[in-house]
């Protein structure tokens, strides 16, 4: 029991009390009352404390509500009271200045191909990527890629969470991205909608974290089947606010594990969530897939927030209160978003070199029209097929130079025509004025359009029925 | 106090008052948990270890004073989010920081799920009976009668009866520890430090999930003194909200996890990967059939088995060194109505996944033959199972039509599911895309852990083998 004599006496710089008088009830000696000078620093009238009176009992600091209010008399500290920025220091903490451990690429031994449906090589591309924490909400036809790692992650001493929702199951990507580590979730359109304002808190606060959609029919509950519209919402619209992230567009298992893979590197070198734009068709489709030579075994990035000594001074948040603060932000996402213009497009060209009628088509729609493709070859037209692999940044750089030499475009899509819209989106923000007359093969519904509709829409325009114009 | 930033240089960039103040109103219960949770911090040691996540509300910005890690929640999502760090971290101590609204209105379902896993978090909730954020408007919590931006008259029975979030936390298994505490004069003050205390020691255990409720006052939105807002907590709030432990069970430490593996071999290990070549059988692309690109559909009532042979097909395929590919048809028909799937197999890239234009179909019921019978390439072939199909449509002349009776011989064995295996046996005797064998190897692997029916699948692989050359010397 420490004497009443020795007892630290409370002590209070006058411009950090608000006046709210707590400590005047909490003082048994009553020895506290409000005072009657406004101080000219903050316009209250700071309390003021009968010292005569005090035995030092500590209550009214511990009712005290600010931080640096009322505290234990300071004994030998020389205080400088003007300058409250001198008198607490400059240093706002004794937290170390984070440093990156970096990623480890691991060699992985070679192995025969796997034979596996789409959302299984996503999956398998996840864990090779590094990733071990899973979050998702069950929605078909995304389940199997979360089934599976379900499975696996725990071998693996990963974690694996079905969240209680999808607006939960981006949160939690919000939390253990912050903290650094490789996260991902499945989900399909509808469930997709549902994470869009977390997508944006976490474009906001810079944080990584792979979203596979597995795009089915829409608008509203739609139905399963395979629907090419939810290009617009990854592409143009990622919640709120200036929000762009990178969109991957896979078109086979091989691709889908080989671009999951692709999406953690992005999702990290750009600190943003990365969008792997799939279709219900491609997701259910078996094939031959070669895994790569290495794995990842992931560092710990300095802005993570871990939860140790190393990373303590970190914070991750999406507000700025103050205007130019934001705007400053804003730059500084419109300069990596231009960053991924410049280094992330992505395309496949096929036969194009000496195409006349150019295919653009992604995901499994462009694999009909490679069938289509071949066909029509035999008949002799001169078809080629560009499939952007990246839809966001769109790849304009490689679409360009295809454009001046072919007589039309082909649109496939199945969808209201939302690459279309992104394609024409793109080039003009490109400054590419002129196009090149587009004709269209458009399903919706779950409907896919068919190898044969392609065929036969390029046939018409390859060679006119009789009396046509040319 | 060390867990407090000396200077606030989050806020308002630290310049003036705002560096050494904090942005809370005269009065404000906010300022005083803050302490709380600072000393207790401070307390346990465990401030390199803590993660606060701030919510959306007036405590917004809780990470302008505490020096811990910090992050910032959207509205409603801090359990979430702190589920997120404490399985990125199991070391670290993690607690959420909600406000009314926040907690029991928008952020309903999270906390829910948070104290429903139990994982060692700490989550305290700010009852303030208002919104203050946003000036306010009606909370959760609001009182009956209580009048508020969006209950100028009162809160009436059609805006609901407050809501009591300790007692609701309470009564789910996960938290081991819940408690309602009150700011509004020392004694009160006193037990919410020790609450709040206890439910951080509790997460430094491992033991679990801790919860405590702090009726707080607010009073700018109470248009009332600091002093009368105390008062008003404890004569109006009270009664509605009564204090005290709510949940307190002894739980031995229990929370461990990983730390995962990035071991190469154990990785390829888990995913299956192997380096043991799959024996080749055949001696080329079945060129007989096409050049380079062959189509199968598979066609029947879902619970046919359509899609196992089409998928094992696909594995033999790749098996055999070529490209391949198997696509389930989509939609309700996959719950019991036609199941249909679509290999490719190619010598090059498989194109196209589809099969519009099929080699061969093998069609299970009436329906799928009728459907399908007609897209067979001319000089194709069309296996049917004869004992479900008794009376086919016609077909055209320049087709291969076998008919097999899946079923029969499937029921003969006693069992019936085989029929699938049946007609397999049956596509490799009527095409020799490849031989038998290359058949049985992913039949094998798939049945691995199902030794019992191996054999019997075998049988039915070869007796459909044996039926279709019966049929085909029949034709």
């Amino acid at each position: 029991m420490i004497s009443e004599k020795s007892r630290p006496k409370p002590f209070l710089l006058p411009q950090t009390c608000k006046a709210c008088g707590r400590c005047i009830s909490a003082c048994p000696k009553h020895c506290i009352e409000l005072g009657t000078e406004i101080n000219p620093l903050t316009g209250q009238t700071p309390i003021v404390i009968n010292y005569d009176q005090c035995n030092g009992c500590g209550l009214c600091i511990a009712a005290c509500p600010e931080p640096h209010g009322l505290m234990a008399e300071p004994g030998e500290i020389d205080f400088e009271l003007v300058d409250p920025a001198h008198l607490f220091g400059h240093r706002t903490s004794d937290a170390p200045e984070p440093v990156a451990l970096p990623d480890q690429r691991v060699a992985l031994p070679r192995v025969e191909p796997m034979i596996l449906k789409g959302n299984h090589a996503s999956a398998v591309g996840a864990l090779l990527a590094g990733c071990r924490h899973f979050f998702g909400y069950p929605i078909t036809p995304s389940t199997e890629g979360a089934e599976l790692l379900a499975k696996l992650l725990p071998k693996l001493d990963g974690v694996f969470v079905q969240a209680v929702s999808e607006v939960a199951t981006v949160n939690m990507m919000y939390g253990c991205g912050g903290a650094g580590q490789r996260c991902m979730t499945f989900t399909s359109s509808p469930g997709f909608s549902l994470m869009l304002e977390g997508i944006s808190y976490m474009i906001g606060a810079e944080l990584p974290g792979v979203f596979f959609n597995v795009m089915r029919g829409g608008p509203g509950l739609g139905n399963i089947g395979p629907e090419q519209a939810d290009i617009k919402l990854c592409c143009r619209g990622l919640g709120h606010g200036n929000s762009h992230a990178p969109v991957l567009a896979p078109a086979t298992p091989q691709e889908m594990l080989d671009l999951t893979m692709v999406a953690f590197d992005m999702a990290f070198k750009y600190r943003s969530p990365v969008i792997l734009a799939s279709d219900g068709y491609l997701g259910q489709m078996t094939g031959r897939v070669t895994l790569p030579d290495f794995m990842i075994r992931p560092g710990l990035p300095e802005w993570a927030v871990f939860g140790d000594r190393m990373h303590r001074r970190n914070l991750h948040t999406s507000i700025l209160l103050i205007e130019p603060d934001l705007e400053k932000h804003n730059q500084h996402l419109n300069a990596k978003y231009a960053q991924m213009f410049r280094e992330e497009q992505r395309s496949d060209a096929f036969l194009c070199d000496d195409a006349e009628w150019l295919i653009i088509a992604c995901n499994t729609p462009a694999r009909m029209a490679k069938g289509a493709i071949s066909e029509l070859r035999e008949q002799g037209i001169r078809v080629g097929l560009f499939r952007p692999i990246s839809l966001f940044p769109f790849p304009v750089d490689a679409l360009r130079p295809l454009l001046g030499r072919v007589r039309g475009v082909i649109m496939v899509e199945a969808g209201p025509g939302q690459l279309e819209d992104e394609v024409r989106l793109s080039l003009s923000h490109a400054g590419v004025t002129q196009l090149p007359p587009i004709t269209r093969v458009r399903h919706g519904g779950g409907v896919l359009p068919q190898q044969h509709e392609i065929v036969e829409a390029v046939r018409a325009l390859a060679r006119p029925a009789k009396g046509g114009v040319a | 106090m060390s867990v407090f930033y000396n200077k606030f240089e989050r806020h308002a960039h630290g310049e003036g008052l705002k560096g050494i103040s904090t942005h809370y109103c005269p009065g404000c219960g906010h300022g005083l948990i803050h302490k709380y949770i600072a000393e207790a911090i401070e307390e346990l040691g465990i401030q390199d270890r803590t993660v606060a996540v701030s919510p959306v509300g007036c405590a917004v910005f809780m990470y302008y004073y505490l020096d811990v890690g910090n992050t910032q929640a959207a509205h409603g999502r801090a359990p979430a989010v702190a589920i997120g760090h404490k399985v990125a971290n199991p070391e670290a101590i993690v607690f959420a920081y909600q406000g009314d609204g926040d907690l029991a209105s928008i952020g309903l379902a999270e906390i829910i799920q948070a104290c429903q896993l139990g994982l060692p978090m700490t989550f305290i909730f700010v009852n303030n009976a208002i919104y203050g954020m946003t000036g306010g408007q009606m909370a959760p919590t609001t009182l009956m009668g209580q009048k508020t931006a969006t209950t100028p008259t009162g809160r009436s029975r059609i805006a609901g009866e407050p809501l009591r979030m300790a007692e609701i936390v309470a009564q789910i298994s996960g938290p081991i520890y819940v408690e309602r505490c009150a700011l509004f004069d020392p004694k009160q003050r006193m037990r919410a430090k020790k609450a709040i205390t206890k439910a951080f020691r509790l997460q430094a255990e491992n033991r679990g999930l801790s919860f405590v409720e702090i009726l707080s006052e607010c009073p700018t939105h109470l248009k009332l003194s600091p002093h009368e807002a105390e008062e008003w907590v404890k004569d109006h709030m009270l009664p509605i909200f009564p204090l005290g432990v709510k949940k307190d069970e002894e739980v031995e430490p229990w929370f461990k996890l990983g730390p995962a593996s990035f071991e190469p071999e154990n990785v390829l290990k888990v995913i299956g990967g192997t380096n043991q070549k799959p024996p080749r059988y055949g001696s080329g692309f079945p060129t007989h059939i096409d050049p380079t690109d062959i189509s199968i559909k598979f066609a029947g009532a879902g619970g046919d088995g359509a899609q196992t042979i089409a998928m094992l097909t696909t594995k033999a395929a790749i098996n055999e060194g070529w490209d391949s590919t198997h696509i389930p048809s989509y939609g309700p028909e996959s719950r019991g109505g036609t199941s249909y799937a679509d290999v490719r197999i190619a010598s090059g890239e498989v194109l196209s996944p589809a099969c519009p234009r099929p080699h061969v179909l093998v069609a299970f019921n009436p329906p799928s033959l009728e459907k399908f019978g007609p897209t067979v390439r001319p000089g194709g072939t069309v296996i049917y199972d004869r004992s479900v199909i008794p009376e086919p449509p016609a077909l055209p002349d320049n087709l291969t039509v076998i008919p097999v009776p899946c079923s029969e011989i499937a029921m003969d064995m006693g069992k019936r599911m085989v029929k699938n295996v049946v007609a397999m046996g049956a596509l490799q005797a009527a095409t020799r895309m490849f031989p038998p064998e290359s058949f049985l190897i992913p039949l094998r692997s798939a049945l691995k852990d199902n030794a019992s029916v191996l054999d019997l699948n075998i049988e039915a692989f070869e007796r459909g083998r044996k039926a279709c050359e019966e049929a085909m010397a029949g034709l």
